[in-house]
């Protein structure tokens, strides 16, 4: 028999009998354990009597126990000394007083059992009454009814909904959807306008995706196959800016709680600056990057006075900044939260030494390769904060790396350093034939290490991890750093490497 | 209703496992009182500590009066019970 509601499931009457047999096993069950913890007590209280009146007299007549079925009359004496055995094989001997106290302990925690076993059985003799009424409601048709509604799914989603209406001066939430369901963290209250276009945001997201991907053969023409790469990801944010327009009406403020990207995708002009789409800059976010006209990715900080574009040196990828791996991150989120498109060629960052080369920054109006942020620039024209040498000296060095292997990578750009035309072409041979994709192949370590000869024993004479084209190179930039940090490096060489470098002198 | 019998069943069994268990003890208790009084007058009687098997020596007097005493507690309370059993079948 079903309750009248329809969802009955639950109530049907096999299950409600089972239910009530169980409950009242376990009545039956702690009615057994309470006897027995009866027993128990009422033989310690049996026990405490005995040992009361044990002491009164010297001796007793008793029946001593031989084994398990025989007797044999003795006597009980010393009948204050009682051997109590506290558990485990251990005993104790006292006196009966003494043991009327552990016995009285040990009435405590039976009281105790006994309590809890009391109030299990009520608890348990309680639910079975309920469970008794529930198939009575079941069984009996028409005296209890379950009241039972069916909820659609739209209303619960469009509670917010409704609430919207009453105030007119609310911004519907319509762009919620686009958000919600691409967002690990999700938007927890934002949901609310979830359901009611899902398809539209399908669809939406697939036109988006077209419109991501023209856009990234437009950009690809002129190589900066990175950010267009990561413009086709499936971030949504991404998709939302990328469109042509911008106008950033999907783009309300709380879609992108992680961040926005404007990116700009440009070709082969390194330092054209290009205006700002600019019309998706929101204070709360770190990272803007437009989609204009022009082909370089950039990604402008909203937060800094001048959004300019940094291009440069690296000639593919030169301008998107430190956000780009904010941006990977998020793209990975996202990928992993439920998009399917990975990220075709993002700047092919594989080592922090590709961060570097991918990113500089814009410092007084030059463009430098992008240090760690660990290493503060103050540090180029002054006395390294760390003290050691030898790492002052790799400070140096790296910094002299870097700015080679930039260097090295930029196609035909200028360096802001000056210098190094003649490596350039020595670095772009050999890095051409490395990079005909992107700029990403080249490894931390190639392999090598080379020692360089010192050009002078002050300057940086210690083992030099590069290409081997980068010696040269290397050199050049030492005598940069020569010039600009004369004083420092005369510091900082180590006497093993000065040896060294004398040896191979 | 089906649901409510088995609750009566439930009350109803207790009630009748209560009444057993007193009836029982009443027997056994008569026989006590009954080998109590028919014992000779040297004989010794021993009582056993609950729980284990040590038996003290007793009086005999005292006990037979102890034993009766509660004989006729239990016969009180089976009374009791039977008593309370008839009214709710009245009503």
């Amino acid at each position: 028999m079903e309750a009248p509601g329809g969802g009955a499931a639950p109530l049907s009457p096999a299950l409600v009998g089972r239910l009530r047999r169980e409950h009242e096993k376990v009545v039956t069950s702690c009615q057994e354990k309470i006897q027995h913890w009866k027993k128990v007590e009422s033989d310690y209280e049996a026990l405490q009597e005995r040992l009361h009146t044990l002491p009164d007299k010297l001796s007793y007549d008793i029946m001593v126990p031989f084994g398990p079925l025989a007797f044999m009359p003795g006597k009980l004496v010393h009948t204050n000394e009682v051997t109590v055995l506290l558990g485990d094989n251990w005993f104790s001997k006292c006196s009966a007083k003494q043991a009327i106290e552990l016995v009285e302990h040990r009435k405590k925690h039976v009281r105790k059992a006994l309590d809890d076993l009391q109030k299990v059985m009520k608890n348990f003799e309680s639910r079975v009454e309920f469970t008794e009424d529930l198939q009575k409601m079941s069984d009996a048709a028409g005296e209890y009814v379950d009241i039972r509604e069916e909820i659609e799914d739209d209303s619960i989603e469009t509670k917010g909904k409704y609430r919207t209406a009453h105030r007119p001066h609310s911004k519907p939430k319509v762009s919620n959807v686009f958000e919600v369901d691409f967002q690990a963290n999700g938007s927890d209250t934002k949901s609310m306008g979830r359901f009611q276009s899902e398809e539209e945001l399908w669809a939406r997201l697939e036109e988006l995706e077209r419109q991501e991907e023209i856009l990234g053969e437009l950009d690809r023409m002129p190589d900066t196959v990175e950010t267009n790469g990561e413009d086709a990801t499936s971030s949504e944010e991404e998709k939302e800016d990328k469109r042509i327009d911008l106008n950033g009406t999907y783009r309300a403020e709380d879609c992108i709680t992680q961040g926005n990207f404007h990116k700009e995708v440009t070709n082969s002009d390194l330092f054209g600056v290009q205006v700002n789409g600019s019309t998706c800059y929101h204070s709360d976010d770190e990272d803007d990057v437009d989609v204009g006209d022009n082909s370089v990715p950039t990604i402008f900080f909203s937060h800094t006075v001048e959004p300019k574009r940094v291009r440069i040196n690296t000639g593919k990828n030169t301008t998107l900044k430190f956000s780009e791996k904010k941006e990977e991150a998020k793209r990975k989120r996202k990928n992993s939260s439920g998009n399917g498109h990975a990220a075709p060629d993002l700047p092919n960052i594989k080592t922090p030494a590709d961060i570097y080369r991918v990113f500089v920054d814009v410092v007084n109006g030059e463009y430098v390769p992008r240090k760690s942020i660990l290493k503060s620039r103050s540090r180029e024209n002054s006395v390294c904060s760390d003290t050691s040498e030898n790492s002052a000296a790799e400070f140096d060095d790296r910094r002299g790396v870097q700015r080679s292997i930039s260097c090295d990578e930029a196609t035909q750009s200028d360096n802001s350093e000056g210098i190094l035309e003649e490596e350039e072409e020595e670095g772009q041979q050999q890095l051409l034939k490395k990079l005909p994709p992107s700029s990403g192949t080249t490894e931390a370590f190639s392999g090598t290490v080379i020692e360089k000869e010192p050009l002078s024993p002050s300057l940086i004479p210690h083992p030099v991890i590069a290409h081997p084209v980068l010696p040269t190179i290397l050199e050049r930039k030492s005598e940069e750093v020569l010039s600009e940090a004369p004083e420092e490096t005369t510091k900082r060489i180590s006497k093993f490497k000065a040896a060294r470098m004398q040896k191979t002198n | 209703m089906s649901g409510r019998l088995p609750r009566q069943e439930d009350g109803e069994s207790a009630a009748l496992r209560h009444r057993e268990e007193l009836s029982r003890q009443i027997k056994e208790q008569k026989v006590v009182v009954d080998e109590l009084s028919n014992l000779k007058k040297n004989r010794r009687v021993y009582k056993q500590q609950p729980n284990s098997n040590i038996f003290f020596l007793v009086d005999r007097t005292e006990t037979l009066s102890q034993c009766k005493n509660t004989l006729d507690e239990l016969k009180k309370a089976q009374q009791e019970m039977e008593n309370s059993e008839k009214a709710k079948m009245k009503k």
